[in-house]
């Protein structure tokens, strides 16, 4: 073994000076939090991010080709690379491990709650892009044909990485709180500050679809629903037919929409109105019969159950919901508008900006008059993009290939 | 068909692949090799059978609960031992994957989902299915993997010759990492699409990612193609991972709030 005369510290560095770097990167990072308490690292804006970006590109093709100092050539090689992950992993493991929510204390103390705003985060991140960076540009100098894989993987890690740390100080995301008819340009960030959108949104109907309620027996002294595991609730129809153990029940009338007036359930149309059934049960042990209202009930109108006897009851279960949208009219200037419609996963584009469906009054469920959309700036999206496109194509290439077609070439 | 039927397809499909495994062990017939096919297939057509049915009744895809998820993988695991095993001929490999699948049908056995027809209005994209069976097939892989890493550390301890076995894990390994990849950026996109952003280290996606870290850890290993004992050793321990990714990830304390949790 050569590696046997080099002394320790003596270039080419091996796993055990990579290992000692990278950890103590992670420990000054730690420490540099501990110190600088409440400090933490900004992350830079438009224009700083991009001429740091390119400062750093520079810096790794000039040093690459010009500074051929052991340095150099340790950063792209495996023993850094695999430094440089061990570390990112370890840290990653933490914040897998441990809460990310601030909370006092010593972890909090060495900044392992909130990992991501770190400084050590920051130090482990850039020691990652410099191995990764530099084996990148490495290889890139004897580029061909046949390391196509191994390029696209590691210069789109790269640019991945480097997009999305770079580009989150340029990152937007805002919220607005739509009420119905009423316009509003004012959007507000994290910290409830207010901010100027260059268009007006009006919330003009808001709509949620649900699912068909389901009927079963319940304790009515927990107000848990008997369910055998591996068997479904059934949904309520009208006539609909069920045997729950010993009871059979049946459906004699069935309001899809309805309210309680003069204390018996009439179909209605307005805000808080419910699915309400009359049901039928008989005992076909006892021949015991009941009969009465369920529904699960709303803001507005209180659930029904139908009891049977001390264990069991009739109930309905509040239906969940299969799709909520919100049509809203986005105005450039007063008279110049057009409409939108959000849902959950179908986002729209307005001048440049992405508006989701996040919320809504969950307390008045499908009569709610808010909805709350959110607005997303993030104009290094393409860059993330491009690096996250390039090791898609490259991890095709490794299916494709395996380990052992790649090294046989 | 809900899962109360399941029993019936889970039992089939087990006895059948475990009688396979014992014809090709114990039976000295020359129509072993035909025989044992009939009884892999007949239990892989019960278990598509269940799956194909219960897609229809739920009418939505069965990828949201755990228990969906678990059959996917018997399934997958299934499919992919078989291939390995015709292909290469490697019965040692065709009888982990298929009693791997076994045991993940005697969890569901035990643990049965409540027939959900109810998808909640996130997961009601074009990405559901492929970002759901990319990880599941990247999980079957590297299942096998973490096989012959212990494979591989037994071979060690008994100084046997492992270059073909390290070689056999380095391809399972590409394969399965590549998939994972996929999981992970298919997720990213789909996220842009739903939550807004593209990473938001959910306790899902930390995991997700700590997995991806392990496995790319063992790449790195073994380009200088040393140390296969430690190499063996990530393999095998990566799998505890992933499977903390997979279940653990609904249960531990740190991952409360998590947006991934979407059983009942």
């Amino acid at each position: 073994m050569k590696n046997k005369e080099r002394r320790f510290w003596e270039h080419p560095w091996g796993y055990k000076e990579s290992f000692l770097i990278a950890f103590t990167i992670l420990i000054v990072g730690m420490l540099v939090e501990a110190l600088t308490y409440g400090y933490a690292p900004t992350t830079p804006v438009w224009p700083y991010n991009l001429i740091i970006l390119i400062g750093f590109v520079l810096w790794l093709i000039i040093a690459n080709r010009f500074l051929k100092t052991g340095f150099i050539k340790w950063l792209s090689g495996v023993p850094a690379a695999i430094a440089s992950i061990c570390v990112f992993t370890v840290l990653v493991l933490f914040m897998g491990a441990i809460q990310q929510v601030r909370r006092p204390g010593f972890i909090d103390l060495i900044g392992l709650t909130d990992v991501v705003s770190s400084w050590q985060y920051l130090f482990c991140s850039f020691f990652l892009l410099l191995t990764l960076g530099m084996t990148t540009v490495n290889k890139f100098r004897s580029f061909s044909f046949r390391n196509i894989a191994f390029f696209l993987n590691h210069a789109g890690l790269w640019i991945i990485i480097a997009g999305a740390s770079l580009g989150s100080g340029d990152l937007q995301r805002y919220r607005m709180h739509l009420v119905k008819d009423r316009a509003l340009f004012y959007a507000t960030d994290e910290y409830n500050q207010q901010i100027r959108m260059p268009f007006t949104l009006k919330l003009i109907n808001f709509n949620i679809d649900e699912y068909p309620p389901k009927i079963g027996l319940m304790n009515p002294s927990n107000g848990k629903i008997y369910l055998e595991k591996g068997d479904k609730l059934p949904e309520v129809t009208p006539n609909g037919k069920y045997i729950f153990g010993d009871w059979k029940v049946s459906v004699s009338q069935y309001l899809e929409t309805a309210k309680l007036k003069d204390s018996i359930y009439q179909n209605n149309k307005d805000i808080g109105a419910v699915p309400v059934v009359y049901v039928h049960a008989k005992n076909t042990q006892s021949g015991i019969k009941k009969e009465g209202w369920v529904t699960s009930g709303s803001f507005l109108v209180q659930p029904d159950i139908l009891l049977l006897d001390e264990l069991h009851a009739v109930a309905m279960t509040v239906p969940s919901s299969k799709k909520f949208s919100s049509k809203i009219r986005v105005f450039k200037k007063v008279k110049e508008y057009y409409d939108i419609e959000l849902e959950v996963n179908k986002p729209k584009t307005v001048q440049g900006w992405k508006i989701y469906q996040t919320g809504y009054d969950e307390k008045m469920g499908k009569w709610s008059r808010l909805s709350i959309v959110e607005l997303v700036k993030d104009p290094w999206l393409p860059v993330v993009y491009v690096g996250i496109f390039m090791v898609l194509l490259g991890s095709l290439y490794l299916v494709w290939m395996g380990k052992s077609k790649q090294e046989k070439k | 068909m809900t899962w109360l039927k399941y029993p019936l397809f889970a039992q089939i499909a087990s006895s059948l692949w475990i009688i396979g495994l014992l014809v090709l062990l114990f039976l000295k017939s020359k129509h072993k090799h035909w025989i044992s096919t009939v009884l892999f297939l007949t239990g892989l057509g019960a278990l598509i059978c269940f799956t194909v049915n219960l897609w229809i009744s739920l009418e939505r895809p069965p990828f949201r609960t755990l228990a969906e998820t678990r059959l996917w993988y018997a399934l997958f695991l299934a499919v992919i031992g078989l291939i390995i095993y015709y292909r290469w001929k490697l019965f040692w490999m065709l009888a982990y994957t298929l009693l791997m699948a076994v045991l993940f049908i005697f969890i569901n056995y035990l643990n049965p989902d409540t027939f959900d027809k109810t998808l909640m209005p996130a997961l009601q994209s074009p990405w559901f299915i492929p970002h759901v069976i990319v990880y599941i097939v990247g999980y079957a892989f590297l299942a096998v993997s973490s096989l012959i890493g212990l494979k591989g550390l037994v071979m060690l301890s008994r100084r046997f010759d492992i270059s073909d076995t390290i070689k056999l894990a380095d391809n399972i390994v590409y394969i399965g990492f590549s998939f994972l990849t996929f999981g992970l950026l298919f997720g990213a996109l789909w996220a842009k699409e739903a939550w807004g952003h593209y990473w938001t280290w959910d306790p899902k996606e930390t995991w997700a990612f700590l997995t991806w870290l392990t496995y790319l850890l063992y790449i790195h290993l073994r380009v200088k193609k040393i140390n296969s004992k430690l190499a063996f050793w990530i393999l095998t321990l990566a799998f505890v991972i992933l499977l903390i990714t997979w279940f653990g990830v609904n249960y531990l304390p740190s991952t409360q709030n998590s947006v991934h949790v979407y059983s009942n």
